[in-house]
């Protein structure tokens, strides 16, 4: 099969254009691309070239109007075995290409040529086009021409030339001569009249010499009377023989000029030659034959047949001479004969073949017309030829000789599909698809790719660009199978044809006019290319495949910047796609790439990182000029130029619209740009040099070095000097890296970033990776930040003052101002790092919305720094250079946790500012000061989040044991200053009554993890010194909360140690702190007004001591804001929290212990009557066992009482009255009336005898007379006749032995 | 049921909305590449099919090799195309018209977004039962 088939390929005379010695490859091309605009050459162009020997057979060829058509095959075609079937498959011509400065010697080129075209045994016409020769390589040449005149006229020589000088001489000088030397300069057919008179009688040959020889040296003979011209070319005389014909060096033009007088006569010269053999066919009959044929011997019959198919094909091949000719009539007619011959003897190939031919001669025929009947015919009769080729298929011939028919009827195919392209669409799909399944059938590998390229190329025609570019990938499949660099080449080729049909053209191949209407597009809006581009990674499996196979070509092919190219942009487009693994393959392509690659190359598709615009430097404006009050210690205080108004209607309103900030930049000093770079990928990234690329001419860049971890983030500060005034236009960043220099424009990653937010891109590389450039900061986060201050200006710095303005002041937690004053005077050049805390401030829900929102742009970070505090700096020299320009440059270092804070600034020059200060200082002693405004960027990301909180009680009843060790235990532990071992650690001897725990909900909607630390501020009071014992929980070992991302946790805050020890007025007294002395602020009267307010500050006093502190990777930590939530958690609960019970009961074991003397030190929690855990002492039944019962009074007043003392059994019945009472008791067990003085406690003594072993539980119970109204509040209750009832929490006894 | 078969809906804007590889043959990567090639292509031809005729189920439309592609086309112009290798042109047509009235009632979800991605598991799961009963 052959590419580049169409109906009209029958008529075209196939070329050879081969390179003849060396040609470098740019030569070639060129050489070739002159040749080949000369594809068609009129028939009455060449007449003057033609020279009718004999009667033409093309009796009805087009003299005016008709065409011979070239098809040149640029380095030859290798021979078809069925040129005989078809003539136009056949070479007809050779035209050789020399490079006479790469080929020296002519003699070896004419060699070569000659050789070269042994090859070609059908060509007719062989000529070597040799260019640019040198003067040596023509002086060489200098040859005589003889020119037999055999014309009996008088006649002008008419001599067309180029500009050189040419000497004719007259051998023999014949006949009169008018010798002159000419000198001849100019343009191209600046011609000289010779007037040559000779009188005709003799012949004698005219010799002209010319220095330097010509080859396009023409002699015009102009018949003095008949006006006629014929022009014929001065032959070389010389040893050379006709075939080598020298350009000389000139421009372009002219080249073209002499390559088209050559085709012409090379178009004379081959219609001569198709005249020749037409007429011996017509006479002695030719031999044809196709690999079709089969060898068998014929019968007689057959003879016969073959005699008359001989015939047939015979006609067949004449008409394809005389359509190669340009003369279709005649062509027509020797077709028509050969119809009839084939169909009679059932040569339905050779019927296809004529078929096929008469087509091409009805259109040559009727060029140039349209009309409908005429496609009708063309397409009836090539279905016709398709069904013939298709008939003579035999499967035998297929099998046997592996030649088969097929790739005709498909040629058939497709040279009706471009006919038909023009209109017929459907028709056309169908065709191609009948086409394609074709392919398969194909026996020739090159046949299928020819095919591939030929139906890519017909649905390109159709504008059915996925379908061209879906067989252009199937062509590039066929050739990446072959296996060498050559064929690589053409599979990056063709895939390079296929990225606009799938949405992946680079950069560099997107047109001019598309850049230029992205220039129009602004303020967040896209355009429509814009918005298409974000559809684009939609079928990225395609768009990976293809990226992947370019990438693959490229590198077999040895184009390393193709492949660096598809390389980055398959990680840049398809990250989120590609495994790790595959990721570092990748960056280790582009290494590879770049190393082939000569430094300093250029590539218009950016790799990585991803770059965004963070934020510019502060304005000019906000270094003002401060007048100074000489008289006040403090002139920066009241400085602020506030006017009457506090917000003044001049300033910008709308902080939101950031994308407009005016920014002015001061010739010659140093700005900076911050911007935001991102490694979404898992390998280290180096960034050779980044620096800001400007367009506009007037800006001086400084580049950087960055590297970047994986999966990370960096904020870097890009500086540069504007050096010339005018707009400045930052669009990107240049950046080099992976060995290339690419340049990343801000805009696109914009609108990578708004495609992310709509869900049309794979992903935000911003987003996924979080930075740790420490302007981010998660809500309640504390970081230490160093900001230094550097002096630029000329001189010291005498005074300086920081403070704060703007919102979220009080994030600012502590400013080292004492290392400011102690690093004063500031020399210039001085730098001083001032220590800095910030504590994240709580997001409004309104920022949050944002930042879950659409406010995704780069600018919309940006939109929050309306929320940052302001650093005001006051600063001052003494002299009066002082109004000389400063410059200081406050930024920001590392402490020991490590964070860049990103807020830029600079000092401004003072400009005329500096004029009119120096004026005033002469009247003032003060030269004025200055103020600095320096935005504090942070910004506040969303953190853990407070779910709810909830109280929750637990309650386990202690069991009985022998000794109250817990006041040893607990003084020991004092005294020691050791630290009570647990929050919550219950103790089962122990119990835990009434313990109220508060449980907090947070949930980690970020992602990140956080470890959450509980910590409450513990006071214990020991009566003794009524010192206050605070204790941090966190030094517990209280654990840790882990909480992962997008999950939530509960905390646990036990509330056990706030019980207060005493239970009185005191409490409800309006300013009593509770870590103050209890005592002293005692006070008996109350009313219900304090009550409340009381309560409430001793609630904020609860609250303020419960700590919840978290910490995030290495360096972040922070607290949870979370007071209102447990205010109102607590609201409801708080008295039974804080209050003591008025009366508080323990049983204890009074078998073998000395009751302690100090029984008053029991502390708060007095049902404590833990044992340590090794004495576990069990009470035995059958035995009498003494308890004892202990009732404290936590009141300040006398309580009396009655108390009773119950024993219950495991199901909960009365074990000591009724019927089946199981325990027999010594003592009093019920209504014992006792009055408990004011925080003292009483012993009651009695025993029990349990008869049955089990777990029993004692409860001790008092109903208190005369109860005043602490008690009855605490209580609840409002009704004076009520009676109290106090309960105490149960007691486990554990009785064992035998039944 | 198909040895093979690609089933996806692409949008008005050319963009495919929901891919599931349907049927029984092996799974390689390598063919659902060529399947996706296959389908994108067929997008010319549905282009200017689809405007030819009134029915919404255009039949085969494409083929390459052994695969067959078929769509149908809403009134909105949203393209089921289905790639397969059976010739039931009556099982697909319900399977086409059954996957429509599924897609309707996505496209009545007020939270999906027409053109958008569709990420529903019971459309998915519906899908995919609708492959196995007609394909």
């Amino acid at each position: 099969m052959e590419p580049d088939v169409s109906v009209e390929t029958g008529c075209m005379i196939r070329i050879a254009v081969l390179p003849v010695g060396a040609i470098p490859q740019a030569h070639l091309r060129d050489y070739a691309s002159m040749l080949v605009r000369h594809r068609h050459v009129d028939l009455s162009s060449i007449s003057s070239f033609y020279t009718e020997h004999q009667k033409s057979p093309f009796a009805n060829q087009p003299w005016d109007s008709g065409t011979l058509r070239f098809k040149f095959m640029v380095g030859g075609s290798p021979l078809s075995p069925w040129e005989d079937f078809q003539s136009h498959r056949k070479i007809l011509a050779v035209i050789g290409i020399c490079h006479c400065p790469s080929s020296p010697d002519l003699q070896l080129v004419e060699e070569e040529f000659a050789n070269a075209c042994k090859g070609y045994s059908s060509a007719l016409v062989k000529r070597c086009f040799a260019f640019c020769p040198a003067d040596s390589q023509v002086e060489e040449t200098e040859a005589l021409m003889v020119l037999n005149v055999a014309v009996k006229l008088e006649f002008s020589v008419f001599l067309q030339l180029e500009d050189c000088d040419v000497q004719i001489d007259m051998e023999k000088r014949m006949f009169k001569w008018y010798p002159r030397m000419i000198v001849l300069q100019g343009q191209l057919g600046s011609a000289i009249m010779l007037p040559l008179h000779f009188d005709g009688s003799e012949c004698y040959p005219v010799t002209l010499w010319a220095k330097p020889l010509l080859a396009m040296l023409w002699l015009a003979f102009v018949l003095v009377g008949d006006i006629h011209y014929f022009l014929f070319p001065l032959e070389d005389g010389g040893r050379r023989g006709d075939n080598l014909i020298l350009f000389p060096p000139a421009d372009h033009q002219t080249q073209q000029f002499h390559l088209q007088t050559m085709m012409q006569d090379i178009a004379a010269s081959l219609l001569m030659e198709f005249e020749k053999w037409v007429l011996r066919a017509e006479s002695s009959g030719t031999i044809l034959k196709t690999p079709l044929d089969s060898q068998t011997s014929l019968s007689s019959e057959e003879v016969i047949k073959a005699k008359k198919r001989r015939l047939g094909r015979a006609q067949k091949t004449i008409g394809d001479y005389c359509l190669l000719a340009g003369s279709p009539v005649d062509a027509n007619a020797h077709y028509s004969t050969a119809l009839e011959l084939a169909r009679l003897t059932g040569d339905f190939f050779w019927y296809a073949g004529a078929l096929e031919g008469s087509v091409c001669a009805l259109l040559i025929d009727r060029m140039g017309q349209k009309d409908p009947v005429l496609e009708d015919e063309v397409r009836y009769r090539y279905n016709s030829v398709i069904v013939h080729y298709r008939k003579s298929f035999m499967q035998d011939n297929a099998q046997r000789w592996k030649v088969s028919t097929l790739s005709f009827e498909l040629e058939a195919t497709l040279k009706l599909v471009r006919f038909l392209c023009r209109e017929h669409a459907k028709e056309v799909v169908e065709l191609l698809m009948t086409a394609a399944d074709g392919a398969k059938s194909l026996i020739d590998a090159s046949d299928r790719l020819i095919l591939f390229v030929e139906i890519a190329r017909l649905f390109g025609t159709l504008g059915y660009q996925r379908k061209a570019a879906f067989f252009a990938r199937q062509v590039a499949q066929l050739y990446m199978q072959q296996d060498d660099s050559l064929a690589a080449i053409s599979a990056m080729q063709v895939l390079a044809m296929t990225t606009k049909a799938y949405r992946l053209q680079s950069r560099a191949t997107l047109t001019k006019s598309l850049a230029s209407s992205d220039e129009i597009s602004d303020g967040g809006k896209l355009n429509p290319q814009s918005v298409v581009t974000l559809f684009e990674s939609q079928w990225s499996t395609l768009q990976m495949v293809v990226l992947r196979e370019i990438l693959l070509s490229s590198v077999r092919a040895g184009d390393p910047l193709a492949a660096w190219s598809a390389a980055a942009r398959l990680l840049r487009s398809y990250y989120p796609l590609i495994t790790p693994a595959g990721q570092s393959g990748l960056a280790s392509a582009l290494t590879n790439a770049a190393d082939r690659l000569p430094s300093g190359t250029r590539s218009a598709d950016p790799a990585l990182p991803f770059i965004r615009l963070h934020s510019f430097p502060v304005h000019s404006s906000q270094v003002d000029i401060v007048k100074r009050n000489p008289g006040r210690e403090e002139w920066w205080l009241g400085s602020a130029p506030s006017g009457p108004f506090i917000y003044t209607p001049f300033s910008k309103g709308d902080p939101a619209d950031s994308n407009k900030q005016e920014l002015i930049w001061i010739v010659g000093e140093p700005v900076q740009v911050v911007v935001e770079l991102v490694n979404p990928c898992g390998f280290d990234l180096t960034v050779d040099s980044i620096y800001l690329s400007v367009h506009s001419g007037n800006f001086d860049p400084f580049p950087m070095r960055v590297s970047l971890a994986p999966n990370s983030a960096k904020v870097i500060k890009l500086s540069g000097m504007p050096t010339s005034m005018g707009p400045v236009t930052i669009p990107g960043c240049t950046v080099h890296c992976f060995g290339v220099i690419t340049e990343h424009l801000f805009k696109e990653v914009d609108n990578l970033l708004l495609g992310a937010a709509q869900g049309l891109v794979l992903s935000d590389p911003f987003r996924c990776c979080g930075g740790d450039g420490g302007v981010i900061l998660f809500e309640g986060e504390i970081r230490d930040v160093l900001i230094s201050l550097t002096n630029a200006g000329s001189v010291p710095v005498e005074q300086a003052h920081i403070s704060l303005s703007g919102k979220n002041q009080d994030s600012v937690i502590s400013v080292v101002y004492e290392t400011l004053k102690s690093a004063l005077p500031l020399k210039p050049g001085a730098e001083v790092a001032i220590p800095v805390t910030i504590k994240a401030w709580q997001l409004s829900t309104a920022d949050l919305d944002s930042a879950g929102g659409k406010n995704t742009t780069s600018m919309g970070r940006l939109s929050k720094d309306g929320s940052s505090p302001m650093l005001l700096i006051h600063y001052a020299g003494t002299t009066v250079s002082a109004a000389q320009p400063l410059l200081v440059v406050p930024h920001v270092g590392a402490v020991a946790s490590i964070m860049y804070i990103c807020f830029v600034s600079s000092f401004r020059s003072l400009g005329p500012w500096a004029q009119s200060g120096a004026t005033d200082v002469n009247s003032s002693p003060v030269p004025p000061g200055r103020r600095l405004v320096v935005p504090l960027h942070v910004c506040v990301l969303q953190g853990l989040s407070f779910v709810k909180a909830r109280l929750l009680s637990m309650e386990i009843p202690a069991h009985v044991s022998e000794t109250l060790p817990c006041l040893d235990k607990k003084s020991s532990n004092l005294i020691s200053g050791a630290k009570p071992d647990s929050l919550v650690k219950i103790d089962p001897y122990r119990g835990s009554w009434g313990l109220r725990l508060l449980e907090l909900e947070l949930s980690n909607p970020t992602d990140v993890v956080f470890d959450i630390r509980v910590s409450v501020q513990l006071e214990n009071k020991m009566k003794e010194d009524q010192s206050t014992f605070v204790v941090d929980a966190s030094d517990f070992g209280y654990p840790e909360t882990r909480i992962d991302r997008d999950y939530s946790a509960r905390v646990l805050i036990p509330l056990e140690h706030f019980k207060l020890p005493i239970l009185d007025g005191s409490f409800f007294i309006k300013d009593s702190k509770s870590d103050a002395n209890q005592g002293s602020s005692r006070s008996s009267s109350f009313s219900e007004k304090n009550t409340k307010a009381e309560l409430n500050a001793s609630i904020k006093n609860l609250i303020s001591r419960i700590k919840v502190k978290w910490q995030s990777g290495r360096s972040s930590s922070g607290e949870l804001n979370i007071k209102d939530a447990i205010l109102s958690a607590l609201q409801t609960s708080a008295m039974d929290i804080l209050l003591p019970d008025p009366l508080t009961f323990g049983f204890k074991l009074a078998k073998s212990s000395i009751p302690p003397a100090d029984i008053v030190d029991l502390p708060k929690e007095a049902n404590i009557l833990a044992v340590p855990p090794g004495s576990k002492g069990s009470i035995l039944a059958h035995e009498m066992t003494p308890f004892e019962v202990f009732v404290r009074n936590n009141t300040k007043e006398m309580i009396k009482m009655k108390l009773s003392i119950t024993c219950r059994d495991v199901a909960g019945e009365n074990c000591i009255d009724g019927s089946k009472a199981t325990v027999i008791w010594a003592g009093v067990l019920s209504g014992i009336s006792m009055e408990v003085p004011p925080l003292q406690e009483i012993k009651h003594a009695f025993s029990l005898y349990f008869l049955v072993p089990g777990e029993y539980t004692l409860v001790a119970a008092a109903v208190i007379d005369d109860a005043n109204d602490i008690l009855r509040a605490r209580a609840k209750t409002n009704s004076p006749d009520e009676p109290i009832f106090c309960r105490g929490p149960p007691f486990h006894v554990k009785v064992i032995g035998t039944a | 049921m198909a040895s093979t078969g690609c089933f996806i809906i692409v949008s008005k804007n050319d963009i495919p909305i929901y891919e599931a590889e349907v049927g029984s043959a092996a799974k390689k990567e390598e063919a659902a590449h060529q399947h996706q090639f296959i389908l994108h292509a067929a997008l010319d031809i549905v282009q200017d099919l689809a405007w030819t005729t009134s029915a919404m189920f255009l039949k085969a439309v494409d083929r390459f090799n052994d695969l067959v592609v078929s769509v149908y086309v809403t009134a909105g112009h949203t393209r089921l195309m289905l790639l397969h290798d059976s010739r039931n042109e009556d099982g697909i047509k319900s399977f086409f018209q059954e996957v429509h009235e599924l897609y309707v009632k996505i496209l009545l979800n007020p939270l999906y977004l027409p053109g958008s991605r569709i990420t529903s598991s019971h459309f998915d799961t519906k899908v995919r039962a609708l492959a196995r009963k007609y394909l």
